[in-house]
């Protein structure tokens, strides 16, 4: 998901990198560190398990939550749905359908999931779209109009759309409400994709389309526009039986953290995310060392990046030289099917840390929250949605805020750990698959007119 | 004799069933938005009521879990956002069960940040940290399987329906009735005589307490009256 990048689908594959410990030669080059043991990680990606049942749920949201989103699906028995978007695999989209599609099926609401086609051309483009929607330049010529929809057109021809909810997902697909036909089927744009500042030239391509929608969703009420339909809010979300957010047993956090030479008798401040400047993982580095002068704690920094993408290597070169020879700064370079790993990871960490200068909505954070932990997170994008300042975590805006507040969560225990419980009842609430479910139940209902809102009694 | 009398209110049957519902919601991202308190106040003022209710009922139950520091999304921005404590101390202090209208709601929100701009001039344009994003909530009624004609069917609901169907009878039945009470409350003064009771469970704070904390409250006022 664009707007809600998770770790997976962004880190590397070229293994773990203990302080010390050999990095890929031409990318980063060999920085003298205290030697740390280098764990073995699986050099390509585990068989994916069996997607969870609704049932499975019931212990983490409850049997009468569960029994609502049976007696929502109920009313919607025989109706379809078709979800579209650009890719069967990898990115947050495609990991968030892999999950809702059984769910929604399994509530026999018969889901499909199309993709649609096109050569790289077509692809070019649409990535220039996405870039330019977040804010990038990009010429939209009558070439890249020609090629978009070319391939719209195909994709068209190829596709059926006899479903009574047709969903596409983010700008790629959006030129198939050319499909829409006035006697049947309602059409929802799934936005993933920050648009509070786009390319006028690109999105005003892209609004004609955008208005014949019968509704749009966006992850942030601040990512969304002004449109002629409705636009309704859907948070990203984690799965709780994911791997990289399931229970794990005590014996397997204490066998990671032993692995990579982390010692859980002292406490372990966090962050999770790939080598990138708009993590500023060097401004953390300096929150830990100014922290450090008054508390004691080791730094984790595990995420990926630094081999795939050159500016990724060029910031794991930064924050290595920043690090110095801290033997408590553990820098972690991890492939991108390293879900146990995080998940361990966090689990074992005391405090952690999402000091982002820029961040889609952000589901490191999310991931934190619902382990219970306390976290410190950069106000940016939406981290003020799950991190409620004081209430749920606490929000910085600096090195020096983030330092201050590393010291105060180490020094006040019974504090962070409130705002750890707080949390997690947060990601509960809001941020579950499960919620997800609900949402696009609730909204097929508002949709095809099988339930009608009740306004607030005045 | 009090053995007696507990015996007796286990016993007694209602005149009509009280059905648990609970309620699933939708959020509509609204037109209005705030960068700061004059821009607040006018949103304020022509908002859909769906977006006051989102506000204030609604984001008590998102935000069920926190005991203390939470009122409503007025009031977290105001104090966030804004760093204006007084307002936004001022807003916390609205009390939802105190209002029985949208209407009355809207108005005394308008009125707080209205007489705090008059006070505080400068503060009427001073950009906040970040705008506030107007919503409103679709709410869709969903029914459960539990029903109750006595005390101890009533208990066993409690004890069993989501949090979500405790909020909608406890908190989001004031703007129903109309009335300074729950749905709670009316079912067991008017359907199965037990006015202390329910007088009990209407005097349960909510802003002091989690949902879990109500319905922990409202089971041990129904034991202690089943005995």
């Amino acid at each position: 998901m664009s707007d809600g990048k998770s770790t997976q689908d962004t880190m590397t594959s070229d293994g773990p990198v203990g302080v010390g410990s050999v990095v890929s030669a031409p990318v980063v080059p060999e920085i003298e560190r205290r030697q740390r043991p280098r764990p073995k990680i699986s050099t390509t990606p585990p068989a994916p398990p069996p997607p969870p049942r609704l049932q499975d749920y019931a212990p983490i949201i409850g049997q009468p939550e569960l029994d609502e989103l049976h007696f929502l699906a109920k009313q919607l028995h025989g109706k379809t749905v078709k979800m579209v978007n650009s890719t069967a695999v990898g990115g947050g989209v495609a990991e968030m359908l892999n999950r809702l599609v059984p769910l929604m099926n399994e509530l026999e609401v018969v889901t499909r999931w199309d993709v649609i086609t096109g050569g790289n051309d077509f692809f070019e483009v649409t990535k220039g779209f996405h870039n330019a929607l977040h804010g990038g330049e990009y010429a939209v010529t009558q070439a890249v109009k020609d090629i978009f929809l070319m391939y719209t057109e195909q994709n068209r021809q190829r596709m059926d759309f006899s479903e009574d909810l047709l969903v596409m997902h983010d700008p790629q697909p959006a030129a198939l409400i050319r499909s829409k036909r006035s006697d049947h089927g309602r059409w929802v744009w799934r936005c993933h994709i920050d648009l509070s500042n786009p390319n006028p030239e690109v999105w005003g391509f892209l609004r004609p389309f955008v208005d014949q929608y019968d509704a749009a969703i966006f992850s942030s009420p601040a990512f969304s526009r002004q449109l002629a339909c409705p636009q309704y809010l859907f948070y990203p979300c984690i799965d709780p039986l994911s791997e990289k957010n399931k229970d794990l047993d005590e014996s397997v956090v204490q066998k990671m953290c032993d692995d990579f030479g982390i010692d859980r008798s002292r406490p372990i401040v966090t962050q999770i995310s790939r080598f990138d400047r708009l993590k500023d993982p060097v401004g953390v580095i300096q929150a830990y060392k100014l922290a450090k002068k008054y508390v004691d704690c080791q730094l984790v920094l595990a995420g990926g990046g630094a081999t795939d993408d050159p500016e990724g290597a060029a910031v794991l070169q930064e924050v290595m030289e920043e690090a110095g020879d801290d033997p408590d700064v553990i820098i972690l370079n991890l492939p991108p099917w390293s879900a146990i790993e995080i998940n361990a990871l966090q689990r074992a960490s005391t405090l952690i840390v999402q000091k982002s200068l820029k961040e889609g909505f952000g589901l490191t954070v999310t991931e934190g929250l619902w382990k219970g932990k306390p976290v410190i997170a950069g106000a940016v994008g939406g981290i003020p949605t799950q991190v409620i300042h004081k209430l749920t975590g606490v929000l910085v805006h600096s090195v020096e805020g983030c330092a201050y507040q590393i010291r105060y969560l180490l020094t006040h225990p019974d504090y962070a750990a409130q705002l750890g419980r707080h949390g997690r009842e947060h990601v509960k609430e809001n941020f579950l698959m499960t919620a997800n479910v609900e949402r696009w139940l609730l909204l097929l209902q508002i949709l095809l007119g099988t339930a009608h809102p009740q306004p607030p009694e005045d | 004799m009090a053995t007696a009398n507990m015996t007796a209110v286990a016993r007694r049957k209602a005149r009509a069933p009280f059905h648990f519902n609970s309620a699933a919601h939708l959020i509509r991202i609204g037109r209005e938005k705030a960068g700061n308190l004059s821009e607040l106040l006018e949103a304020l003022r022509v908002c859909p009521d769906e977006s006051i209710f989102q506000h204030t009922f609604q984001t008590l139950r998102e935000h069920h879990f926190i005991r203390e520091g939470f009122s409503n999304d007025f009031a977290h921005w105001a104090f966030a956002s804004c760093n204006e404590v007084g307002l936004a101390e001022r807003l916390a202090g609205i009390d939802v069960r105190e209002v029985t209208s949208i209407a009355a709601l809207r108005q005394r929100l308008v009125d707080i940040v209205e007489d705090h701009l008059q006070q505080n001039p400068r503060a009427r344009d001073r950009a906040a940290f970040e705008p506030f994003y107007f919503s409103a909530s679709e709410v869709v009624v969903v029914p459960t399987p539990f029903v109750a004609q006595d005390l101890e069917e009533f208990a066993d609901g409690i004890r069993h329906v989501s949090l979500t169907s405790i909020h909608f009878h406890f908190i989001d039945a004031r703007l129903r009735l109309k009335l300074d009470s729950n749905d709670f409350s009316l079912w067991l003064k008017h359907e199965l005589d037990v006015a202390a009771v329910a007088d009990r469970i209407n005097r349960i704070d909510i802003y002091t307490s989690t949902l879990h904390d109500v319905r922990r409250a409202i089971l041990r006022f129904v034991q202690g009256a089943l005995g």
